[in-house]
């Protein structure tokens, strides 16, 4: 191969790590940011709907 | 069932079924000398007679154009019946290859008996034949539910259902015969592997169509998890999998990964085989059947999605934590365990929102062992996700490893976690399905709740005290600085608490045996007098669409 | 600006992908820098490769499941090396396709039990393991004594290792099968040909006890005794560590 060992491993230990935290960050901030609260609480309860039949 | 698909998908379900059979044929010829022939022959043996039952369905009356207000439940019903047919078998081998290492002798000086083929038969019919056809099943149903909207068409469903049973069925008597790559938890061989891709494939697309069509604009939670399941299932099978058949009439094969990439491309496969199989998609299956048998929404829908992404993002590094000590590169290792401890967030974090949607239902959970079911199901995650955790970290790994703590600890999550939420969800799912009030005997519910608890409870403490003994015995010095033990003085210590093991897997057994029974009770009597609202079994909400505000929202 | 996640779920595929991204950079990561490992690995030159007999014994292993019950990785810790020997070194499954680390002691750790007790032990502990340890829980294997062992296929099973990796010759590949029977029938005309082959080392003996064609039993024992003795690499660099 021609990439050596030691610079894939590099590699790893340094994106490794950015990608932890950047995915994190998106992930809590997506999550918490106010305005999509009420999207979320709708889908939580959206299963509930007393209904058996494919909107069609 | 033949008269539920249209005119064109009967045509192409026997040309499909054709095909099957002339490589069966193919197989039978290529492979004289060697097990895949038998393989070849299971195969036509298999799908002559479905052929034959499609063609005697061929000139009945297609199904009407109203079939498209209703979904399409018929391959769910078949999926719990064939999960609960696995599940029963499973156990039984899996209860035998226990009482195995009480009485060796009990293999009866066959091949086929031995412990090394026989286990593989039990873990695959629990994990693949039970966990798979129930994960089919509940995220057929789920998807359709979530997404309002039917299954694409008749006919895959049907594909991807039959045929994972099939390449189980190859699995199971492949062990039989001694045909294993054996690598844990992906012993079959390439040609089954090559089937298994065919039918995920199309599994996949059935989740990607019904979505596209969905009339929700947002996908629900439990679809992620069963969309990661599939996903990622699907790459880890094709990467632990690559292998060279020695030739095409020869079921063996040999990996293209050797040593030390082979052991930590397996326990990478290993690991998340738990990860994406055990967890992700039951995790899916408890997203939507907890909330609905309790009439209550999720308590934190925000903190399912950082659980997800935190799950689907940290399981991937984990594997290593299987290979401590060993001669895998020590950076490698230390991450395994870091990423394992970190997992500890988002796996407490899925069990924690399941427990406290629970909050202000406890009164449902003490009378309704359906729901309770799911509700030790998640205590049993948070448990096994600590012990997991806990296991990971290199030190206790020296003790636990080899030893049958890591037994004990992988049937607190198969037995207490994976099995218990999805009996929970088959209850609440079997009258829903079959439109009965209620399931055959809701105190035989409560019989197989108990077996299950006190099968798995005793068969978890038996196996941490004989891992920690175990793991002591052969470690300790005497004062002169040699081993005090010999392993032969650890194996008779091992001999009640393999009694213990396997008198509790028999409980465990004995409570799948009830619920089957249920479940075809249920099946088998009149549907209550045309209930026109299906779902009167389940607690409704005060009021559907507004329940009140919960803590924490 | 959060619209993003939204539209994400929207377009399923773009979800999908987005799956399979935050998946396998774990997988990636982890599992990439192994495939350069060879330039930090311990070296071996004088390891040979598994004799067609041999891999026909590993193969019985495989499919007898005996990896369930037994490991073949000595850790590096104190206890499993006075127990078992030199702990394992990465070179020494660089021939194992697949590797059978395995993951359970339910019997004792083999990676090194080449050697160890005699052919004759072997094949009684296997017939019956409680004819010669009173305790054990292994299951009989008595059939492998009544099983004629399949040798015609060997060159193919040595051209296929050949194209993973294992660096088998035209000639060994040629001789495969021959070779087989050689190694379990010392007095035949095939024998001294496979000592040419694959080393002086190479352990010709009538695994099995018996003179008619090998049985399975012959290739299992020949296997068993070959155990952690295809290099010295790992007892050298313990007598290294011990000066």
């Amino acid at each position: 191969m021609g990439v050596d060992h030691d610079t894939i491993v590099g590699l790893s230990k340094s994106f490794g790590l950015f990608y932890l935290i950047a995915l994190s960050a998106a992930v809590m901030i997506y999550a918490y940011w106010p305005s999509n609260k009420k999207h979320f609480d709708n889908a939580a309860k959206t299963i509930l709907r007393d209904e058996d039949k494919p909107w069609r | 069932m033949i008269s539920t698909l249209t005119k064109g998908e009967r045509e192409l379900a026997i040309v499909i079924l054709g095909i099957l059979a002339c490589v069966g044929l193919a197989m039978a010829a290529a492979g004289r000398a060697d097990p895949l022939g038998a393989h070849g022959w299971l195969i036509i043996a298999l799908c002559v007679p479905m052929i034959f039952f499609v063609i005697a369905g061929y000139y009945t009356p297609q199904p009407a154009e109203e079939r498209l207000s209703q979904y399409y439940d018929d391959p769910s019903k078949a999926g719990i019946i064939a999960a609960m047919v696995w599940v029963v078998f499973g156990l039984f081998v899996g209860d035998w290859v226990a009482w195995q290492l009480v009485y060796p002798d009990l293999t009866f000086d066959a091949a086929w008996s031995s412990f090394g083929r026989i286990r593989p038969v039990h873990t695959t019919s629990v994990i693949f034949g039970f966990g798979g056809n129930a994960l089919i099943a509940t995220s057929l149903h789920v998807l359709q539910r979530t997404s309002r909207a039917r299954l694409p068409d008749q006919l895959s469903p049907w594909f991807v259902l039959v045929g994972y049973n099939l390449f189980c069925l190859i699995a199971v008597t492949g062990y039989l015969m001694g045909v294993t790559q054996s690598k844990e938890y992906a012993e079959p061989e390439w040609y089954a592997d090559i089937w298994l891709v065919i039918v995920w494939v199309v599994y996949f697309l059935i989740y990607l169509r019904t979505l596209a069509r969905r009339k929700e604009p947002h996908i629900y939670v439990a679809n992620w998890y069963y969309m990661a399941f599939i996903l990622v299932v699907a790459v880890l099978h094709i990467v632990n999998n690559i292998a060279v058949p020695v030739s095409f009439g020869h079921a063996k094969s040999y990996s293209l990964f050797s040593g030390v990439q082979d052991a930590m491309t397996q326990w990478w496969y290993g690991h998340n085989a738990v990860a994406f199989f055990l967890t992700s998609g039951f995790l899916g299956m408890m997203y939507y059947y907890l909330p609905m048998r309790a009439g209550r929404p999720i308590f934190s829908y925000r903190m399912s999605i950082i659980s997800f992404w935190g799950i689907t993002f940290m399981y991937m590094w984990v594997g290593s934590h299987h290979l401590h000590y060993t001669a895998l590169p020590q950076w490698v290792q230390t991450l395994g365990m870091t990423f394992s401890l970190m997992l500890l967030v988002p796996s407490w974090a899925s069990a924690g929102n399941a427990l406290l949607t629970l909050n202000g239902a406890w009164h449902k959970v003490r009378d309704d062992a359906t729901l309770r079911f799911m509700m030790v199901a998640a205590v049993f995650y948070g448990l096994t996700t600590f012990e997991g955790s806990f296991m990971a970290i290199r030190p206790v790994n020296a003790l636990s490893h080899y030893t049958d703590w890591t037994i004990g600890h992988v049937h607190a999550g198969a037995l207490g976690w994976v099995a218990l939420i999805t009996f929970g969800s088959i209850y609440a799912v079997v009258p829903w399905l079959w439109k009965r009030e209620a399931m055959y005997s809701g105190r035989l519910v409560e019989l197989h709740f108990w077996l299950a608890l006190s099968g798995t409870i005793i068969y978890v403490f038996a196996m941490w005290n004989s891992g920690i003994i175990q793991g002591l015995m052969w470690r300790t010095y005497n004062e002169s600085g040699t081993l005090a033990y010999s392993f032969l003085d650890s194996l008779v210590a091992m001999h009640p608490y393999y009694i213990a093991r396997a008198t509790g897997g028999l409980l465990f057994f004995l409570g799948a045996v009830v619920g089957f029974y249920n479940i075809w009770m249920t099946i088998r009597t009149a549907p209550a007098a045309q209930v026109s609202d299906v779902r009167t079994d389940i607690p409704v909400p005060a009021s559907a669409g507004t329940p009140a505000l919960q803590p924490g929202e | 600006m959060f619209g993003l996640h939204y539209k994400l779920e929207r377009t399923t595929i773009g979800f999908a992908l987005a799956v399979i991204v935050a998946a396998s950079i774990g997988g990636f990561v982890e599992i990439a820098p192994l495939f350069t490992i060879d330039e930090t690995v311990e070296k071996a030159p004088d390891m040979r490769v598994y004799t067609p007999l041999e891999i026909a014994g590993r193969n019985i292993y495989i499919r007898e499941g005996c990896y369930a019950c037994h490991s073949q990785m000595i850790r590096t810790l104190r206890d499993e090396v006075d127990r078992y020997g030199p702990y394992s070194l990465a070179v020494e499954s660089q021939y194992d396709h697949p590797m059978l680390w395995g993951s359970k002691r339910t019997g004792p750790d083999l990676a090194r039990l080449g050697g160890k007790y005699s052919d004759e032990w072997h094949v009684a502990h296997l017939i019956n393991p409680r004819n010669v340890v009173s305790v054990s829980k292994m299951p009989p294997y008595g059939w492998l004594a009544r099983t004629t062992l399949r040798i015609d296929d060997l060159g193919e099973h040595l051209e296929t290792l050949r194209r993973v990796g294992v660096p088998y010759t035209d000639e060994m590949i040629a001789h495969a099968s021959a070779d087989a029977y050689g190694q379990a029938r010392p007095d035949s005309t095939y024998a001294e040909a496979v000592r040419t082959r694959y080393g002086e080392a190479t352990q010709i003996r009538s695994f099995d006890g018996r003179s008619n064609e090998p049985t399975e039993m012959a290739a299992l024992v020949a296997y068993l005794q070959i155990l952690g003795r295809l290099t010295d690499v790992a007892t050298k660099s313990a007598a290294q560590a011990g000066e």
